[in-house]
C-alpha cells in the first residue's frame, strides 16, 4: 500500500448550476460536497447509494468527464482539469453506463471493437490482435461478425466492455451496468467485472444502489447528497442494516434472514453475504 | 374463484411480412389462459418471450392469427368488436409511461382520457382528484403543477391516475417500474398495492423481474418463446428455481436461498416463502441449534 493510489481525490466539490423551477432563476446545486477518496492500483471498489446521492457524479470524476468545481482529482499523478491530461487519463480510465446503445457506434461487433484503437492510429495487426483479445476476455469472440442490434442486451453490455478493454486501460468505471438488464444477466456482468479484476489486474469502479452487487467488493462507499457517509469492507457495512435503510437502500431478503437468525443467537459468519454464502453457513 | 374477467384459447400470433417463408415469426403459439375478476397475475418472461405481445391483445391493439380472445364479455378478433368501449374496460400503463405525459398541469392530464369518455364535468373532477389521491399525489399539492417538474416516480404515478380515472375493469402494467431506483419501485407498488385492496379492479403486470411481482400477484404466467412454458401461485413457481433457470429467470434470492438449502437436505416445506416464514421456521431448526452449541 505504500505505492501512489491510482485515482486521488482531494476534498473535492462539485456544483452546477440548475433553473429553480418556481422563481426561474439559476442557483447552484452542490452534488458533491468535500470529498476525499484513494483508489489502489488493482482495486474492486463499490460506489454504492440511491438515485440523487451523488454516486454517478462521483464517478465521472474519476475520469475527467466532469472536472471539480475545487478541490483536485489526481489520475496515476496527472490532474484531471488539465485538458492536456484528459486525453490519457480516459485511455486509463474507462468507462461503461446504463445504456450500451449509447456507446455502440458501428454496425459489426469486432469494428465497434477496433474504432477507438483505429481514431488513435494503431497498427492493424495491433489492432487485430487486441480487438480479439478482448472479445474473448469478455466471452463475445462467436458474436464478432453480427451487427449489435441482434446481440441481447447483456451482450451488449458486454460488447460495450470490451470497447473500453481494448484500450487498455487501468481502470474501469461501470456506472449502474446493469440497471436495464434481467436478473440473470445482470449476475453474469458483475461476474465479469469480477473476473477482469482477479485475472487482468484492472481496477473496478461500480456504481450499483444494489446491496447484492455490493456483496463481493474490496470496499464499499456509501454516498448521501453528495458526502461519503460510509466506508468499509461489505461485512462491516452489511452489519448496519438499518442505516442502509435510512439510506433509501433496499435490503436484500437473504441478507435480512441472515441479520435476524444472528440476532437470536445463530453464529452466522458477517462474511456470509451472497445466497451461496448464506447457505453454506446455514448448512455446511 | 369468481368468473373469469379474460379467457383466452389457443391464442397464436403471428407476426405478418411482405414475404413467406422464414420472416413469419410466431410471437405467441397456442397460449392458454383465464383471468379471474378482481385478481392479481404477472406475466413473466425474458425480453421476447411475448408478455408484451401477449398483453396487447387484451385490448384489442393486437388481433389473434388464430384462436379467440374474451376481455371482459367483449370478443376481440370478432370483426364489429366495439374497441372503444374495450379500450375503456381495459386500462394500459405502457413502460416509460411519463413520456406520454403532455398537458400543462397534473389535473389537465389525468383529466384527458374521462374528458374523452364525455363524462359530466363534476364526474371529471371526482374521478380526477380521487385518482390522484389513490396514487399518493394529494390534489391539494400536486393538481396545479407541471407534470414535467416531478420526479421519474411522480410522473410515472400521474400516468397511473390518468388510467385510474378512466375506472377501468382490468388494468395492464408492462414493465411499470422500469428505470425507477429502489424507493421509486417501493413506493409504486405500495399504491399498486392499495389499488388492490381499494378498488374493484383486475391487475395484471407484465415484468422480467420475478421479485417485484411476488409480493402482489396471485396468479403467475411464465412465458418463454411465444409458449406458456409455467403457471402457478408464486409459490409454486419460485420454489422451482431450476426450472424458471431453463427460461432465462431467476427466482427471487430468498426463494433461491430456501432452494440450496433444500438441496443440502435441510427440511423446509414448499409453504415457506416468505422471510418471516423463513426466520420462524430456521430460528428452531435443531440442526442449526444442534450444530452450534
Amino acid at each position: 500500500m505504500n505505492q501512489s493510489p491510482l485515482i486521488d481525490i482531494q476534498h473535492i466539490n462539485y456544483t452546477y448550476p440548475a433553473r429553480n423551477s418556481r422563481t426561474g432563476e439559476l442557483q447552484p446545486i452542490t452534488a458533491l460536497e468535500d470529498v476525499s477518496l484513494q483508489v489502489q492500483q488493482g482495486e474492486y471498489l463499490v460506489l454504492l447509494g440511491h438515485n440523487g446521492s451523488g454516486k454517478s457524479t462521483l464517478a465521472r470524476n474519476c475520469n475527467a468527464l466532469l472536472t471539480p468545481t475545487s478541490g483536485r482529482v489526481l489520475v496515476a499523478g496527472l490532474d484531471t482539469s488539465e485538458k492536456a491530461n484528459q486525453r490519457t487519463i480516459r485511455d486509463m480510465v474507462g468507462m461503461i453506463f446504463q445504456n450500451p446503445d449509447n456507446q455502440i457506434i458501428a454496425t459489426v461487433v469486432e469494428d465497434d471493437i477496433a474504432w477507438a484503437l483505429t481514431m488513435r492510429g494503431i497498427p492493424l495487426s495491433l489492432i487485430k490482435e487486441r480487438v480479439s483479445s478482448a472479445m474473448e476476455a469478455v466471452s463475445i469472440a462467436h458474436l464478432r461478425s453480427l451487427p449489435p442490434h441482434r446481440l441481447s442486451g447483456g451482450q451488449r453490455q458486454r460488447l460495450a466492455i470490451a470497447g473500453v478493454l481494448a484500450l487498455r486501460p487501468q481502470c474501469i468505471i461501470a456506472d449502474e451496468p446493469t440497471a436495464q438488464l434481467d436478473p440473470l444477466s445482470r449476475g453474469e456482468i458483475v461476474s465479469l467485472l469480477h473476473q477482469l479484476n482477479q485475472q487482468h489486474g484492472i481496477t473496478i469502479i461500480q456504481v450499483t444502489h444494489l446491496l447484492e452487487e455490493a456483496a463481493l467488493a474490496q470496499r464499499i462507499i456509501v454516498m448521501e447528497q453528495g458526502k461519503l457517509v460510509m466506508e468499509g469492507k461489505p461485512a462491516s457495512i452489511f452489519a448496519n442494516l438499518e442505516q442502509l435503510r435510512q439510506l433509501k437502500l433496499a435490503i436484500p431478503e437473504p441478507i435480512e434472514l441472515a441479520a435476524r437468525l444472528r440476532n437470536v443467537g445463530i453464529p452466522l459468519s458477517p462474511e456470509a453475504l451472497t445466497v451461496e454464502a448464506i447457505a453454506q453457513e446455514i448448512m455446511p | 374463484m369468481k368468473e373469469p374477467i379474460i379467457i383466452i384459447k389457443n391464442l397464436s400470433h403471428i407476426y405478418q411480412t411482405n414475404q413467406s417463408g422464414p420472416l413469419q415469426k410466431a410471437a405467441l403459439l397456442d397460449i392458454n389462459l383465464e383471468i379471474a375478476q378482481g385478481s392479481c397475475v404477472g406475466i413473466i418472461g425474458i425480453t421476447g418471450s411475448g408478455k408484451s405481445t401477449l398483453v396487447q391483445h387484451f385490448n384489442g391493439l393486437l388481433r389473434p392469427t388464430s384462436g379467440t380472445i374474451i376481455v371482459n364479455g367483449i370478443d376481440v378478433k370478432a370483426k364489429d368488436a366495439d374497441l372503444a368501449l374495450l379500450r375503456q374496460h381495459v386500462g394500459m400503463l405502457f413502460q416509460f409511461p411519463e413520456s406520454q405525459l403532455f398537458e400543462r398541469t397534473v389535473y389537465a392530464d389525468v383529466a384527458f382520457g374521462p374528458q374523452r369518455m364525455k363524462l359530466a364535468r363534476h364526474e371529471i373532477r371526482t374521478r380526477v382528484l380521487n385518482a390522484l389521491d389513490m396514487v399518493g399525489l394529494p390534489h391539494r399539492e400536486f393538481a396545479q403543477r407541471p407534470p414535467f417538474e416531478l420526479s421519474g416516480g411522480q410522473m410515472r404515478r400521474v400516468a397511473l391516475a390518468g388510467v385510474l380515472a378512466m375506472s377501468p375493469a382490468i388494468l395492464v402494467l408492462d414493465e411499470p417500474t422500469v428505470g425507477l431506483d429502489a424507493e421509486g419501485r417501493t413506493e409504486f407498488y405500495s399504491y399498486l398495492q392499495r389499488i388492490k385492496q381499494e378498488k374493484d379492479v383486475t391487475i395484471v403486470l407484465v415484468s422480467h423481474d420475478m421479485a417485484e411481482v411476488a409480493t402482489l400477484a396471485d396468479w403467475l404466467f411464465v412465458l418463454h418463446d411465444g409458449h406458456m412454458v409455467m403457471q402457478g401461485t408464486p409459490r409454486s413457481i419460485y420454489s422451482q428455481g431450476d426450472a424458471l433457470r431453463k427460461w432465462g429467470l431467476a427466482a427471487p434470492p430468498l426463494s433461491e436461498l430456501l432452494t440450496l438449502l433444500r438441496k443440502k437436505g435441510l427440511a423446509i416445506s414448499r409453504d415457506v416463502f416468505t422471510l418471516d416464514e423463513a426466520f420462524s421456521l430456521l430460528q428452531q431448526s435443531r440442526v442449526l441449534r444442534g450444530s452450534r452449541p
